[in-house]
Order: structure tokens, then C-alpha cells, then sequence
């Protein structure tokens, strides 16, 4: 596969630190045509060594817009069901332009371990020093040891250490969409973090006529629904769900989108710093991104400011832990103290509801959806690497157009009835 | 014949040996030559130090490339013994190619170092002992000469215009960039072959337009000199830019107009040397394209700190480590579709053990920086080592890309007889309908 791909498919082997490499075979492309259709088809072939798949879509780190999603596809320790979770903010990009495709994961490491991957190899080295830090320090440390801020962590703290049942996969400092307790799997793998950096190149078959098309898509997006949307608390309203605005407004900072889509769907918060401050701060650590709306609507549920809530959430992505379910299990037990809520974290137990029923993390999940219609979409935005609450937002991207584009990018020809089988394979 | 077993070969005849100085004064600008050889399929290339120089270096070359930097640092490192070798090369029928610091090395002196370079009798009209008004760029405007300054009006391209004689009969005008290269006035019988005409909307003034023009325009930009047998041949601007695809194909005419009659005759038969294939050759470059991934990484992230080394002369921003490593990086992936490389022994292990002391010192150096700690002599070490990666990566790439056809089929015979046959297409086909993006 040489267009829109590196064409490659790194496979790791835990136990034995063995690594092989194979090509992403045009014919896997043209049956499962990316993202969590091939990350399944590849779950589905190591499925006897527990493996974890990371993926990009096939159109992720592209000119389409919103095309910042990547993919961990696993089977989730709380549902026991094969499950996707999202990668959003750069860590999608810089997992398309790292030069795989694709990395499967398996089997586990008798001593912690972190995989860096960059430039199309991947490296297993020991993470002795990064065993028992927590997610920001980890972050920071391997960060520094590579000599790179852009370097993109996923990464786990102490929750997915200690082997927690709602251990989440964190992406950098900030929470992820990761609903299904993927961070614990990483702790059975001894596997501390994934760091990726990307500087490939990706080839684009016509590339003219891409762009053109891309540009399309771009000024239909911009003048859709979507415009406008600002933030987290205006997509909460935006869906239908309650209006964070007035509460969340005086901690606001900045918002700030996931690669290359056009709704800011994140939000900064200064918790020790102005947060109107408009020069660089000199506070260390001012605030947290807020990437998550259901931990807030349900902290909010309990009772919590919104200064108490954002800090929760902080402490909950410096200890791993879903902070989702963090809320509704603190609802069940009465918790509305924060300190009472962190102290929690150790003792926190699944199930929980936040982790959904469906195969895709209900982190995209907000609003009232009709189920169908909304799995239906999901799947579409995992396959082809679109920010899922974006591609709600952004009906504009419809399934021909994103065929279209992806048929125009890699001169292969990509049918809805491919579509409609990779959609039913992968939500079945 | 077996994977990593050694060969014997002597190498094709026909094309110059090129000498490309990579010693103690040059700048990353000696990479420009080695990209315009590469492109026009000039692979006989040797990366020779100072102290190779001072040896026996030249003496299996037919053209000596010296590139921009520290003209002063260049005279000092090749000293005497340097500045003898030089002369003997050309006069027995070398040819010289000056660009920028090395136009200025030959020309007449009376500076300590530099007046054991006396070739050229020409002056250059950029001396002055009253500095001029700097309008920009204060800290890449001029140098001390003795007394006096050499100041540089402009930077960038510049327009040229070349007086129809041979080997500049190409091109009636072209443009070049220009970093601190001399205007010229020829003396004695030195030859002009372009001469500064006019500026371009690239052009960057340094100091008044009025100056500028009274200091470049008419003056020469290229000067040919006759030496003994040999050629000197003295660029102000960068004829090697890679950007700059006309001057950089009047820079090689001229130098095949000037080759001596009978080139040197190497027959590079050296029986340690190793072809490897296959697996081999794929996990040796894995392990050059780990170390070198891991540099650029830091080079990226340092690009955005704002920091500047004065080392020698010359002033160095972090954008020019890259200048060091894009190079290497590029032909990693030439190799990689080539699936075989060249050796002598002891070489590749030499490569990664300085690419991988350069990547430890890139981020030594970015750690400093962010707390703020002074890393002038890191730097000076790091720009060294960066420099040294370049060439024995590239000593390696050059050896590779020598193989002649008859060579490569001798080698493909053997391996199909022996195994199950190895080589893919190793020419890199081009799809013009392609195109990237999203640069680093």
C-alpha cells in the first residue's frame, strides 16, 4: 500500500522483545479499508496472545477535515467485548506519520517496558525508571530522555500499575477517550507507555484532485452546523446535553482543537493562574485540558464547583483512571467531597455503566442519538481516522464523500458495499 | 559468493575524483557539493579532513571542492604543509573549486595563514575600514580583517550575468545565493566568468541599496585562474546551492572543462572490503536510520528554541543542524531500496557509535538549554560529531553507489546461484503524478 500509508505493520512480541515487520497489503486495504477495520481484522488474527492493535484511519493526518483519529483496538477487561477506543488530539497524526500503519501488540513483558516508535522503527526498551511515576511525570521524563516536546505519550499511571479495572490510557497529561479500562491491559503488559513521534511523508495518488476535493469538504464543514462550536460546554449544548457555559466560563482559558478539525472540541482551564492571562504563564502547571464532557456533566450532577471538578479530573489523569467512571462511582457512594474522591481511586471497582455497551468507547457518546444511526457513524469515523464527535457534528462528511476521497488518495477502488461489510464486521 | 563475504573490485573509470573538504573551518555548505555530484551521477567522492589533506589525500584526486565557512579557520587548520599540498595539486594539473570562504582562501594576503595561500592575484571590493551601517541582520554582516572589515552587503540570490565565454556559454544570466561570498576584481590573468549584474526580489539588503550596488554590481562573481597545469576556479555567491539547478550545471561544466587530460588512476582494490545484502544490509541500516531518526527528532524540537552559537567566525543557528542530518536522512531511504551497501570494515560501527554520541549530545544540549545553561562548547562538539556522521555515512553511500553495472551483476549472478536471489528493482522509480506534503 503506497499511498496514504507507510506500509507498514509493526508486530511486537512482549515475552519474547521479539519485533517483525510486515507490509500492509493492498488487498487487506481493499477489504478492510483502515482503521478499525483493519486494527479488527489484525485483533482478530493475534486474538490467542491478547493483543492490543493501535492503527490510524485511513485518512487520518490527511487534508480531510477532522481527520485526527486514531484507534486502539483490545478486548476491554470491564466488558470482555473486542472493543475500539479513540486516539484524539495529535496522538493520531503522529501515529499515521510514524511510519507504521499499524502495531500489534502481544503477550507481555516479564519486567516494564515502553515501545518508541518513530521514523518506522520500533524500539522495546526497559522503563525501569518510569515504573511507578505517575502520568504527567512519565510524560515528562520520556519527553525529556528523547529530547522532543512533540513526542506523543500513551501512557498509564498508577491505576493501570496496580492493575484497576477503570486503569485508562491517557494520551500525554490529558484524559483520553479510553472508557474500557485498556490502561489495565497495559498494566498485565507491563507496557508503561507507547511514545510516538511522526515525520514521515505520506504519498497521495492524485494529489491534485485530493486537495481540491479536501478544500470542498472544508468550506462545507464551515458553513454546516458545526460552525461556531467552540469548546467543550458549547459542544455539550450543541448536542443536547446541558449547557456547561455559565459554570465552566470563569475558569476558561483557551480551546483548542485535535489535529486538523476545525471544532475545538477541548478546553483549557487555569486552576492556579488567571485564566485570563493572555501572556505565557510562569506557573508551572496552571491548569488541565479538558477533553472529556460526561465526567463533567456528572460531577457537576454531584454537586461539585466547577474549579473542584476540573481538579478532580486532573487528579484522576495523573493517577490513569477514567474519570467518567470516577463520577458515577462516586454518585453511587455518596461522594461529594473532592479529597474524598481522590483518596477513592485505589479502591474503585467496575463495573460501571460509563463503559458502555456498544464496541466503540461512549466517549463520542453524547447527546441523544438514535443507537443505530449513531453506532452506524461511529464505526464510519473510526474507519476512515474522523474525530468521532466531530463527524456527529459534521454530517457534511458523508460516507460517499469520504469513499470518494479515499478511492482519489490511494488509487484503489473502495465500494460502499466494502463499507457496509467492514461496518457490520466491526460493530457485529 | 555469500552475504557479508568480501570482494575485490577496482572502480569504473571515467569520472573525476572529486576531493570534498570537510575539515576544521567548513560550514554545512560542503553538503551542497556532495548533493550536485550526487544528482549528476559524479560518485567517485572522497571527504577529505585537514589532516588528509596535509597527507596524501589529494594525491588520488582530480579536483579539490572547498565550500563555505571560516576562511580564517580553513587557512589555520591546513597551515603550511596544507597550503603546499594545495599548491602542488594544482600546479601539477588539480583543479580547485572555491565557493564562498573557499574563494577567499586563495586570493593574495598578508593576514597570518592566509598569506600561505597566495594563488590568486585578485582583490575583493567588500574591504573596508569604515564599517558601514548594518540594516539588518548586524550579526552576519561582517568579519574582522586585521584593521579592517570584510563586510557583506547582501544576502540571498543575487543576479549574475556570464561574459559568453567557455565554459559559461550556457547561460547568459542566472541568479545564485549569496552568504558572505567576495565581489571580485581581477588581476593578473585570471579570467571572469560572471560578473554581479543586478539583484532579485529574494535579495536581502544588509546595508544601503545605494552601497550594495556600488559594491556588487560589475564587480566578477566567478574568476578562472590558471596555475601551473591546474585551474582555479573562485565562486562568490553558492554555484552548488542544490536550489540553484543553472549554476549549479555552469559549476560542473566548468569543473569538466577544466579536468586535467589524464585523470588519476585509482584501482580501489581492497580485499577486506564488504558487500552486504539482504538481511544484513536491512538491519544495518535500521540500526544507522535508529541514531539518525533519534538526531533529527531533537534537531526538530531544538529549532524551536531560540538560540545562536558563535563558533570561529561564523554564526550558527539551530536550524543548521539539520543541515547535517536531512542529507543523510534522504539517502537512508536510497539505500533502503537499493538493499546493499559497501564497506570497508570497522566502517559502520564507526558511524553508529558517532551518530549515536551526536544524538546523546543533541539532547544534552537541549536539556541545557531549557535549564538554561550555557552550551557554547557542546555545541562546537556537537557540530563536529554532526559533521563527522555526515561523512562516513556518506564515504559509505558514495562506495555503495559506485558499484558499477557490470560490478552489480557479477554480485546479482552470484547471489541468484547461491541463494534464492535477493535484489529488488534498485532503481527508485518516480511517479510524477505524486506528491508529498506535510513537511517535518
Amino acid at each position: 500500500m503506497e499511498n496514504l500509508a507507510s506500509n507498514k505493520i509493526s508486530i511486537v512480541d512482549l515475552a519474547t522483545r521479539n519485533i517483525i515487520e510486515e507490509e500492509l497489503d493492498d488487498d487487506l486495504v481493499l477489504e478492510k479499508i483502515g482503521g478499525a477495520g483493519i486494527t479488527k481484522s489484525l485483533y482478530d488474527r493475534f486474538a490467542d496472545e491478547d493483543p492490543i492493535v493501535l492503527g490510524a484511519g485511513l485518512l487520518t493526518g490527511s487534508l480531510v477535515p477532522g481527520s485526527s483519529l486514531g484507534v486502539i483496538t483490545a478486548k476491554s477487561p470491564l466488558t470482555g467485548r473486542v472493543s475500539h477506543v479513540p486516539l484524539s488530539l495529535d496522538a493520531g497524526m503522529e501515529l499515521k506519520y510514524s511510519g507504521f500503519d499499524y502495531i500489534v501488540i502481544k503477550g507481555a513483558a516479564d519486567k516494564p517496558v515502553y515501545l518508541w516508535i518513530h521514523d518506522g522503527i520500533a524500539d522495546l526498551n526497559d522503563a525501569g525508571d518510569l515504573w511507578g511515576k505517575d502520568v504527567w511525570a512519565a510524560t515528562d521524563h520520556i519527553r525529556d530522555l528523547m529530547g522532543d516536546d512533540l513526542i506523543q505519550v500513551l501512557g498509564i499511571g498508577e491505576a493501570g500499575e496496580k492493575g484497576s479495572d477503570l486503569a485508562q490510557i491517557c494520551i500525554n497529561y490529558w484524559q483520553s477517550g479510553d472508557r474500557m479500562a485498556f490502561g489495565n491491559l497495559f498494566g498485565k503488559k507491563r507496557l508503561k507507555l507507547i511514545a510516538i513521534r511522526g515525520m514521515g511523508l505520506l504519498e497521495i495518488a492524485e494529489p491534485e484532485e485530493f486537495i481540491e476535493k479536501c478544500a470542498g469538504l472544508l468550506s462545507a464543514v464551515k458553513s454546516g452546523g458545526a460552525a461556531g462550536i467552540r469548546g467543550i460546554a458549547a459542544m455539550a449544548a450543541a448536542v443536547g446535553e446541558e449547557d456547561l457555559g455559565g459554570w465552566l466560563q470563569p475558569l476558561t482559558h483557551k480551546h483548542m482543537a485535535c489535529f486538523n478539525t476545525s471544532v475545538p472540541t477541548n478546553t483549557f482551564v487555569f486552576l492556579d493562574e488567571d485564566p485570563a492571562l493572555l501572556k505565557e504563564t510562569a506557573v508551572a502547571e496552571p491548569g488541565f485540558l479538558l477533553t472529556d464532557i460526561s465526567p463533567l456533566l456528572k460531577l457537576k450532577k454531584l454537586g461539585l464547583t466547577a474549579s473542584d471538578a476540573c481538579r478532580v479530573l486532573k487528579a484522576c489523569a495523573t493517577y490513569g483512571i477514567d474519570g467518567a467512571s470516577v463520577a458515577e462511582l462516586s454518585e453511587k457512594a455518596g461522594l461529594t467531597d473532592p479529597e474524598a474522591i481522590k483518596s477513592s481511586f485505589p479502591s474503585l471497582k467496575g463495573p460501571v455503566s460509563s463503559s458502555g455497551d456498544a464496541v466503540f468507547s461512549p466517549w463520542a457518546a453524547i447527546g441523544n442519538q438514535e443507537k443505530d444511526a449513531w453506532m452506524r457513524r461511529q464505526a464510519v469515523a473510526y474507519i476512515f481516522g474522523i474525530h468521532p464527535i466531530f463527524a456527529q457534528l459534521a454530517p457534511e462528511l458523508t460516507e460517499e464523500k469520504l469513499l470518494d476521497i479515499s478511492s482519489i488518495g490511494t488509487e484503489l477502488e473502495l465500494t460502499s458495499e466494502t463499507l457496509e461489510e467492514v461496518i457490520a464486521d466491526i460493530t457485529g | 559468493m555469500k552475504e557479508n563475504e568480501p570482494c575485490n573490485r577496482s572502480d569504473d573509470k571515467g569520472h573525476p575524483r572529486i576531493g570534498i573538504y570537510i575539515g576544521r573551518g567548513t560550514s554545512h555548505s560542503w553538503l551542497w557539493f556532495v548533493e550536485v555530484f550526487d544528482r549528476i551521477g559524479f560518485f567517485d567522492l572522497a571527504f577529505l579532513t585537514e589532516t588528509e589533506l596535509r597527507g596524501d589525500g589529494l594525491d588520488r584526486c582530480d579536483v579539490l571542492a572547498m565550500s563555505g565557512g571560516d576562511t580564517f579557520a580553513i587557512a589555520k587548520g591546513l597551515g603550511p604543509e596544507g597550503a603546499d599540498k594545495l599548491a602542488r595539486f594544482i600546479a601539477n594539473g588539480g583543479l580547485y573549486i572555491g565557493s564562498c570562504a573557499g574563494a577567499y582562501l586563495p586570493l593574495h594576503s598578508s593576514k597570518e595563514h592566509l598569506n600561505l595561500f597566495n594563488f590568486v592575484p585578485a582583490k575583493i571590493a567588500n574591504l573596508t575600514r569604515t564599517l558601514p551601517e548594518a540594516r539588518r541582520l548586524r550579526e552576519k554582516f561582517c568579519t574582522a580583517y586585521g584593521c579592517a572589515y570584510i563586510f557583506h552587503p547582501v544576502r540571498e540570490a543575487v543576479r549574475l550575468t556570464t561574459n559568453g565565454f567557455a565554459p559559461f556559454k550556457k547561460a547568459p544570466s542566472l541568479d545564485a545565493p549569496l552568504y558572505g561570498g567576495p565581489p571580485l576584481i581581477a588581476g593578473g590573468s585570471a579570467q571572469v566568468l560572471a560578473t554581479y549584474s543586478g539583484f532579485t526580489e529574494k535579495t536581502v539588503f544588509l546595508v544601503d541599496k545605494k552601497l550594495a550596488s556600488d559594491t556588487l554590481l560589475g564587480k566578477a562573481a566567478v574568476i578562472r585562474q590558471k596555475m601551473g597545469q591546474g585551474y582555479l576556479h573562485l565562486y562568490g555567491p553558492h554555484f552548488e546551492h542544490p536550489r540553484f539547478t543553472v549554476a549549479n550545471q555552469l559549476l560542473t561544466d566548468a569543473m569538466l572543462y577544466d579536468l586535467r587530460p589524464d585523470p588519476v588512476q585509482i584501482h580501489e582494490t581492497i580485499a577486506s572490503e564488504e558487500i552486504i545484502c539482504g538481511e544484513a544490509c536491512r538491519n544495518l541500516l535500521k540500526n544507522i536510520k535508529r541514531e539518525i531518526s533519534n538526531a533529527r527528532i531533537v534537531a526538530v524540537g531544538l529549532e524551536t528554541l531560540p538560540v545562536q552559537w558563535t563558533i570561529g567566525n561564523k554564526l550558527y543557528e539551530t536550524a543548521k543542524i539539520r543541515e547535517f542530518i536531512e542529507p543523510v536522512w534522504r539517502r537512508i531511504k536510497r539505500l533502503e531500496k537499493l538493499n546493499r551497501m559497501r564497506l570497508l570494515p570497522g566502517q559502520a560501527g564507526r558511524l553508529l557509535q558517532v551518530a549515536s554520541e551526536t544524538t546523546a549530545l543533541l539532547r544534552e544540549v537541549k536539556r541545557d538549554l531549557k535549564s538554561g545553561i550555557d552550551t557554547l562548547y557542546k555545541a562546537k562538539d556537537l557540530f563536529e560529531r554532526l559533521n563527522r556522521t555526515s561523512a562516513l555515512f556518506l564515504e559509505i553511500y558514495f562506495r555503495t553507489k559506485r558499484m558499477g553495472d557490470s560490478r552489480i551483476k557479477e554480485f546479482r549472478d552470484g547471489q541468484q546461484r547461491l541463494s534464492s536471489g535477493f535484489l529488488p528493482d534498485h532503481q527508485g522509480r518516480v511517479c510524477l503524478r505524486r506528491c508529498r506534503y506535510r513537511s517535518p
